[in-house]
């Protein structure tokens, strides 16, 4: 009998599990896909915000696609409960699904700010192409959108608001904006550059509640002057779809414990992507990472060990970018580790800041900002992510960093770790086009 | 496969190749836009040619949410334009960072080896960039280490 796999979400932990499955067997076996959606890409739904792709783009898998890989879809349906004893998943419309082995890669909903209103029309969240359709349907020209939160998530969509039109007030609880993704100084660059570009930005302010007013909604604060808004996005963060799992004895703390292979304390269950709590390349401990090039990694080796590879997963790499106004900004790994040795370049009249992080003779983390002609012509931003993947020895060249933190590129050749990096594949072998075994149309 | 075999030695920095690469990949003839990039070394007397190994996890491709990038015939990973929606999630998941961005066109580009007949090694005039059969590897990097010394032995003086 073939073996039974079944992926429970169809993000893109599970989207590149299902392909990675496909390529990798030797033998034919049954996939089946539980997935609350129609597979998309969550990366790519700004784009779907500012108009500038059409929705059929967002979609990761035509149904010939799926065809093709031979996948039984259950589509709508969500995961109710798992009997890990049994092998079965019991869905919410009360179908069982048995199998050999399980993918857990249900991902994270949008967390609202538990106050009165925040669940009332006019207020949206924008994480589900349902939820970014809304807000495409609210924002016209001239529309006051207040964001609640200054994350990376809120600053994604920061640029598509206002590229329809509307004027935008962005508020936020800690004392500075994207407290996840660079440090303060860096945030008081991109603040900055904010207002000059017309975003009316408020930190430190605690929202109390929402009210209606008539056609519009009021922001009340605990302190400060209240904010009449068009339409409300909350982008207070995001919570793992874990629920479900409650006393099925699969181990949960941040997210599922997941071992180097990325199986969970139960053998045959995996967890892949925003649910997994893996290794942190970087730390060496397990963390969650909620960022699409985990689910990425995670979901190709869970689909190579359930075809029966043994491919251990080095970790994953926190890595973001994100540009606000023709303002590039990106982080990589431990940027925020108080005890690596840290050396900055700040360029005020260029808006120009970089932060780099080392542990003895490696950086370990790196900030960038800087306006993206600049950013793009220097194009040395993702050698910075090489460096800190690579763990490549700087040697002597630290000290030029030191002195000029903005010459990575010839520090980054003169190490040798393009010799370091070209080895290094995730499973351990040249990578497929997609076209070849279709994860995207 | 075919790549593109560096040798930094033979570079004058002449930047030809930078001039062949932009015109055909954009239509300018424009440096700023080319992907493969002529750095200076030993305080700009030297120099040596960087671009895209071709490397074989492909972390752009492989990053990439909507599939836009792919292999195309000369073996490169290529990117499909149609298919960016320049989310630049390749630059930086790219550890060599020869993921370029166009910030007028918004999307994400770089060396596709020109399907398979490249201009900038038709371009170079002394060979320090040729188009063979032979493994990739990091060309320049011991050729940058030891001109390097002479801008640290500097720096280490001052």
């Amino acid at each position: 009998m073939p073996v039974r796999h079944l992926i429970v979400g169809g993000g893109t932990a599970g989207m590149n599990a299902m392909r990675t499955i496909r390529e990798e067997e030797r033998e034919p076996s049954e996939i089946t896909l539980v997935s609350a959606e129609r597979p998309y890409s969550r990366m790519v739904l700004p784009y779907y915000l500012d108009r500038s792709i059409a929705e059929s783009h967002v979609f990761t898998a035509t149904a010939a696609n799926l065809d093709r890989w031979k996948v039984k879809r259950l589509i709508g349906r969500r995961a109710a409960s798992l009997d890990v004893k049994a092998n079965v998943c019991t869905l919410d419309d009360g179908t069982r699904v048995e199998y050999d082995d399980c993918l857990i890669a249900t991902g994270s909903s949008a967390a609202r700010a538990p106050v009165p209103g925040a669940e009332g029309r006019g207020v949206h969240s924008f994480w589900t192409l349902d939820e970014a359709r809304r807000v495409l349907d609210s924002v016209i020209p001239g529309s006051h959108v207040v964001m609640v939160g200054a994350g990376f998530i809120s600053f994604t969509i920061l640029n598509s608001i206002l590229s329809l039109g509307a004027k935008l007030t962005v508020v936020e609880l800690a004392p500075r904006i994207l407290p996840r993704m660079i440090d303060a100084t860096g945030a008081e660059l991109v603040e900055g550059w904010l207002k000059a570009h017309g975003v009316t930005v408020r930190t430190n302010v605690k929202l109390a509640k929402i009210e209606d007013a008539k056609d519009r909604k009021r922001l009340k604060f605990s302190a400060g002057p209240d904010l009449l808004a068009d339409v409300v996005v909350m982008a207070t963060g995001i919570r793992t779809n874990l629920d479900w799992l409650k006393g099925s004895g699969v181990e949960v703390q941040q997210g599922i414990v997941v071992d180097e292979h990325l199986r969970s304390n139960v053998a045959n269950v995996y967890a892949a992507g925003d649910v997994a709590q893996g290794r942190d390349l970087i730390s060496g401990e397990t963390a969650v990472h909620a960022i699409e090039p985990t689910a990425q990694e995670h979901g190709r080796v869970v689909g190579a060990n359930m075809a029966g590879r043994d491919v251990r997963y080095r970790g994953s790499l926190i890595i973001n970018i994100v540009e606000v106004c023709h303002l590039d900004a990106a982080s990589f790994g431990a940027w925020d580790d108080g005890k690596a040795e840290a050396m900055t370049g700040l360029k005020k009249d260029r808006n120009a800041y970089r932060k780099l992080l080392f542990t003895g003779e490696r950086l370990t983390g790196a900030i960038i900002i800087g306006r993206s002609n600049d950013i793009w012509t220097t194009n040395d931003v993702g050698m910075l992510k090489g460096l800190v993947q690579s763990g490549q020895p700087l040697g002597r060249y630290q000290e030029h960093l030191r002195r000029d933190p903005f010459d990575v590129k010839t520090a980054f050749i003169a190490a040798k770790t393009t010799s370091a990096l070209l080895p290094e594949t995730v499973l351990g072998r040249p990578s497929k086009a997609p076209g070849d075994s279709p994860v995207a149309v | 496969m075919n790549v593109l075999k560096l040798t930094p030695e033979r570079c004058t920095g002449c930047l030809r190749c930078e001039i062949a690469c932009s015109y055909v990949q954009t239509g300018a003839y424009q440096p700023a836009k080319s992907v493969i990039r002529v750095s200076p070394f030993e305080g700009h007397t030297s120099y040596a040619p960087y671009t895209c190994t071709q490397c074989a996890e492909g972390w752009c491709m492989t990053a990439c949410p909507v599939g836009a990038i792919t292999i195309n015939g000369a073996g490169a990973k290529d990117v499909v334009d149609d298919l960016c929606v320049g989310c630049k999630l390749c630059t930086i998941a790219c550890p060599y960072g020869t993921m370029f961005y166009d910030t007028s066109t918004r999307k994400a580009f770089k060396c596709n080896l020109c399907g398979g007949d490249p201009a900038c090694a038709h371009a170079c005039p002394t060979a320090a960039i040729e188009y063979e059969d032979t493994a990739t590897s990091d060309w320049i990097g011991d050729f940058a280490r030891e001109r390097m010394s002479y801008v640290l032995a500097l720096e280490g003086a001052r």
